[in-house]
């Protein structure tokens, strides 16, 4: 008990409670950038993933760069990049949408390959078939491929969209005032590190654990069809 | 044995095989010209000749039965024929349409020509994310251009047709084997197709869900469906095609009636075939 004592520094729960305003405007926040991240990131996953499998050279690489680059480069360089770099070339965003562009950049690299995977893993009858009664290639992907690869690939996005809520305590690093930033103010402020990043966690793991859990539920469905 | 006789009753119904005017007083049938013609059709895979220099046709209403050891090229030669497998060289002629393999060949060439060709795998191919209407439904809608309520009528009617009308709104995962397999018949079908390819259909199947496929193919072959079918079935080969092809590395072995053909093959190479299949 002695260990856990130095480590509350005598915090009390009138303190805890003091902080739990800022903390849920933090949470807000982390929330706000997941979701525009995911709805900008996603979509343009998608269109990467058919990207780099076109047969027009410029675009495919341009696609390649886009997601090589996204998925290269750690997330917090990529969040610094657009917010410290690109003012210099006249751009400048608020740590908000800094946040976001970099955020949406990131998960656009990484589910344009799990988007990839689960059109690859349609098995290769289904587009001979496809062919074979004459379908348009549109055709062929919008009724045969994308319904069947997007549900292969579903839980492997929704396990994504966790990391994404998770990355986006990165962004104290842009004085983006989220959950972490909360924190780690408050720790600079009296020295409460430990306790007020347990607290910052706690936030997390109450979005987390349930998600995952629905992840898990949802990946039992979504393979529903293929089971007798 | 029944099935002989069955089968004799089936083909009593089905058109002569060089489809000369029968002598019923029904209508003349249009003077024989094939469906399909081959001109020196070759295709390779790297070094690998898959197929030589082949030269076939197929008469309106005949069922062509194309056997072989694997690897022989009958699968190859039906996936040439729809254009799964783009050949090298040679010329595919199906109905009006005339396509040279070794010159570049256009989308909606290739779509004309499929269109006039069902082809149902080995695998089946169902579309598992649909109900089996749509199964049959969405390739009528798509590239045919019927109505939604066209197609789903058509699409019963042929699900009537292979014995699986009760099963419309289920999902393929439902149906056994043999039962998908006639619903990719259905499917193929829909289409309006001169000519139905079969690709082995009964040998991802046991024995007996494997009749219950032949049984759909016999009633197609006897009511003048155009049909091709690779398969190791030699009782379908012998009692209901007209002709039979024996192939091996990709070239044609043997051709001809196919009691001539399965009884009497010319080349040791095919007796050795034949032996083998015989001793099973």
């Amino acid at each position: 008990m002695d260990i856990l004592d130095s480590l509350l520094m005598g915090v009390t729960w009138a303190d805890v409670q003091s902080w739990l305003p800022g903390f849920w405007n933090g949470f807000i926040i982390s929330l706000e950038v997941t979701a525009a991240s995911l709805a900008l990131g996603i979509p343009m996953g998608f269109l990467l993933a058919l990207g780099v499998q076109s047969r027009r050279k410029v675009l495919r690489l341009a696609s390649l760069a886009l997601v090589e680059i996204g998925r290269g480069a750690p997330a917090l360089v990529l969040l610094q990049l657009v917010y410290f770099g690109l003012p210099s070339a006249g751009l400048s965003l608020s740590a908000f949408l800094a946040a976001v562009v970099a955020i949406s950049w990131n998960t656009g690299a990484y589910t344009s390959e799990i988007i990839r995977a689960g059109l690859d893993a349609v098995p290769a009858g289904q587009r001979e078939a496809s062919h074979a009664l004459g379908l348009s290639a549109l055709d062929e992907l919008r009724f045969v491929i994308l319904p069947q690869g997007l549900r292969i690939a579903v839980p492997a996005l929704m396990g994504f969209a966790i990391l994404v809520f998770q990355g986006t305590s990165l962004c104290f690093a842009i004085a983006l005032p989220e959950i972490v930033s909360r924190a780690y103010d408050i720790g600079s402020m009296y020295f409460y590190y430990f306790p007020a990043l347990a607290v910052a966690g706690l936030f997390f793991a109450a979005v987390c654990i349930p998600a995952s859990f629905l992840v898990g539920w949802i990946e039992h469905r979504a393979g529903a069809y293929a089971r007798r | 044995m029944a099935y002989d006789l069955d089968v004799a009753r089936m083909k009593a119904l089905s058109p002569s095989p060089l489809g000369a005017p029968s002598a019923s007083g029904s209508p003349a049938p249009e003077p024989s010209r094939p469906v399909i013609k081959l001109d020196h059709l070759s295709k390779s895979f790297g070094t690998f000749q898959a197929l030589q220099d082949i030269n076939l046709s197929v008469l309106q209403g005949d069922v062509l039965a194309i056997i072989g050891p694997s690897g022989s090229g009958k699968s190859t030669l039906l996936r040439c024929i729809n254009w799964l497998e783009p050949a090298n060289s040679g010329r595919i002629t199906v109905g009006d349409l005339s396509l040279d393999c070794s010159k570049p060949v256009g989308k909606e060439q290739i779509t004309t020509l499929r269109r006039q060709l069902g082809m149902v795998f080995q695998s089946f191919n169902l579309f598992p994310h649909m109900t089996v209407l749509r199964n049959v439904s969405l390739a009528q809608e798509r590239t045919l251009g019927r109505s939604r309520r066209e197609a789903d009528e058509v699409s019963m009617g042929l699900l009537e047709r292979v014995g699986l009308a009760d099963k419309a709104h289920q999902y393929p995962v439902r149906c056994s084997g043999g039962q998908q397999q006639r619903i990719a018949i259905a499917r193929a079908l829909a289409l309006d197709p001169k000519v139905m390819l079969f690709d082995e259909p009964t040998s991802a199947l046991d024995p007996e869900l494997g009749l219950e496929v032949l049984a759909v193919m016999r009633e197609l072959a006897s009511s003048g469906m155009t049909m091709i079918v690779v398969t190791h079935e030699m009782g379908f080969a012998e009692n209901v095609s007209e002709h039979t092809m024996i192939m091996a590395d990709g070239q044609i072995l043997e051709y001809g009636p196919s009691r001539e053909v399965i009884r009497n093959p010319q080349t040791e190479r095919a007796r050795r075939f034949l032996r083998a299949v015989n001793d099973r």
